[in-house]
């Protein structure tokens, strides 16, 4: 059986090299491991993943289909079975912030949709963006079934935008930076107080506005932490 | 974000052990280990160092930084110095209390260790509330905060960030005319 389990394992890497050349599935769960951290640390929703969630699927059903044929007690399937949970358990608590954000925020994250130009890429994967959808129907028709529909007329519509608040863009965040950023501008806090620049080094840490550095995240120069 | 979440990110630290079986190599995900042969070091992530140490397969070798020595000298160091000075590991209180609570007897003089960390770690905490108590009253727009770690930043994230984004209200709605003053919630 541990043949089976080796052959496998090169075949799995073997299938990446031939689908796509430039991630490896080492890189790949370190992605997913960054998408994580920045999706959990970022006020404002982040663009989707979707391609890295759906490698990381990919195999982790490739290598749980491998387990089925494994006899149980099989020391090394155990240790697949352990880091099958890890990647697991980091992939649903990605996908589980990003619904939480969604939540929070869901009628500008679908204004945001909409105000979208043909050809740019979405903030949200197909599933996530029904699940908007729907979130925004139900809250819409809970919000008419328990008040507004006892209102009087004139005061029987709500507008979500305004009644939900929109992310703080302003929070402060850490981060550590991945590519070398120069003159980057920090906005005074005060009015008496000027603003200045900073250059931020490789592998330094900086707790600043989420705003100055929005960019860089989703560019992948910095890295929430 | 949850201690156990640190915690979790630490155990895909590298450590070394002696295992006291053998088998292959084994292609993981992310990435390969092994083989492993009995008495031989084998570089393996944490998580799978302590598993195979609770189920009594293997001896783990300390890291080189959890030594007595070393760690009384990085004490002093942080004590002097008024800046973070370097840690030997980014996940060092992670994974002393990992190595201790598991693998205690395979690690020298473990009582010290612990101490040793523990003072460290509050030498640092003093240092880090100190500073955020600066960045505040200073009302500053940028820190940098090399040296930290994940665990440290951690333990104040909340807190800090909270009271930042507070005092950001607060004060843009003492500024009449900016644009920036709307309270956002309601």
């Amino acid at each position: 059986m541990s043949d089976a389990l080796s052959e496998d394992g090169s075949d799995i890497n073997q299938d990446d090299s031939r689908e796509e050349d430039v991630m490896t599935p080492v890189e790949l769960i370190a992605k997913l491991e960054e998408a994580w951290l920045n999706e959990k640390f970022s006020p404002e929703l982040l663009e989707n993943k979707s391609e890295v969630v759906e490698c990381v699927m990919e195999q982790l059903t490739h290598m749980e289909a491998n387990l089925q044929r494994v006899k149980k007690g099989d020391a090394k399937a155990s240790i697949h079975r352990m880091e099958i949970d890890r990647i697991r358990f980091v992939l649903s608590s990605y996908l589980r912030s990003r619904l939480q954000k969604i939540e929070k925020f869901f009628p500008h994250v679908l204004e945001k949709e909409k105000s979208r130009r043909e050809g740019d890429t979405s903030l949200l994967s197909p599933e996530e963006f029904a699940f908007a959808k729907e979130y925004y129907t139900n809250t819409e028709s809970y919000l008419k079934a328990v008040a507004l529909k006892r209102m009087p007329p004139n005061l029987q519509t709500v507008d979500m935008l305004k009644a939900v608040p929109e992310p703080c863009l302003d929070s402060f965040v850490f981060l550590r930076v991945k590519e070398r950023q120069e003159n980057i501008l920090v906005e005074p806090e005060t009015d008496d107080q000027r603003e200045y620049v900073v250059d931020l080094d490789e592998d330094s840490q900086h707790l600043m506005r989420y705003r100055t550095i929005a960019p860089f995240v989703s560019s992948g120069a910095v890295q929430l932490i | 974000m949850d201690p156990s979440e640190v915690e979790f990110l630490a155990e895909k630290e590298i450590v070394k052990i002696i295992p006291n079986f053998s088998l292959d190599k084994i292609y993981l995900i992310g990435g390969d280990l092994g083989p492993f042969n009995p008495g031989l070091q084998v570089d393996v992530p944490v998580w799978l160092a302590l598993n195979l140490k609770q189920r009594q397969k293997c001896r783990i070798v300390p890291p080189e930084w959890m030594d007595v020595d070393k760690l009384e000298e990085m004490r002093d160091l942080e004590r002097r110095e008024d800046a973070f000075t370097p840690v030997p590991s980014p996940y060092y209180m992670e994974l002393t209390k990992l190595l201790l609570n598991y693998a205690s007897d395979n690690i020298p003089k473990a009582d010290e260790i612990r101490t040793l960390v523990k003072d460290i770690w509050d030498t640092r905490i003093a240092k880090l509330r100190l500073s955020a108590d600066s960045f505040i009253s200073q009302m500053e727009a940028h820190a940098k905060l090399d040296n930290l770690t994940l665990m440290e930043i951690n333990t104040i994230r909340s807190f800090l960030l909270d009271s930042l984004n507070c005092m950001y209200k607060l004060r843009s709605n003492l500024q009449p005319g900016s644009s920036k003053g709307q309270l956002t919630d309601y």
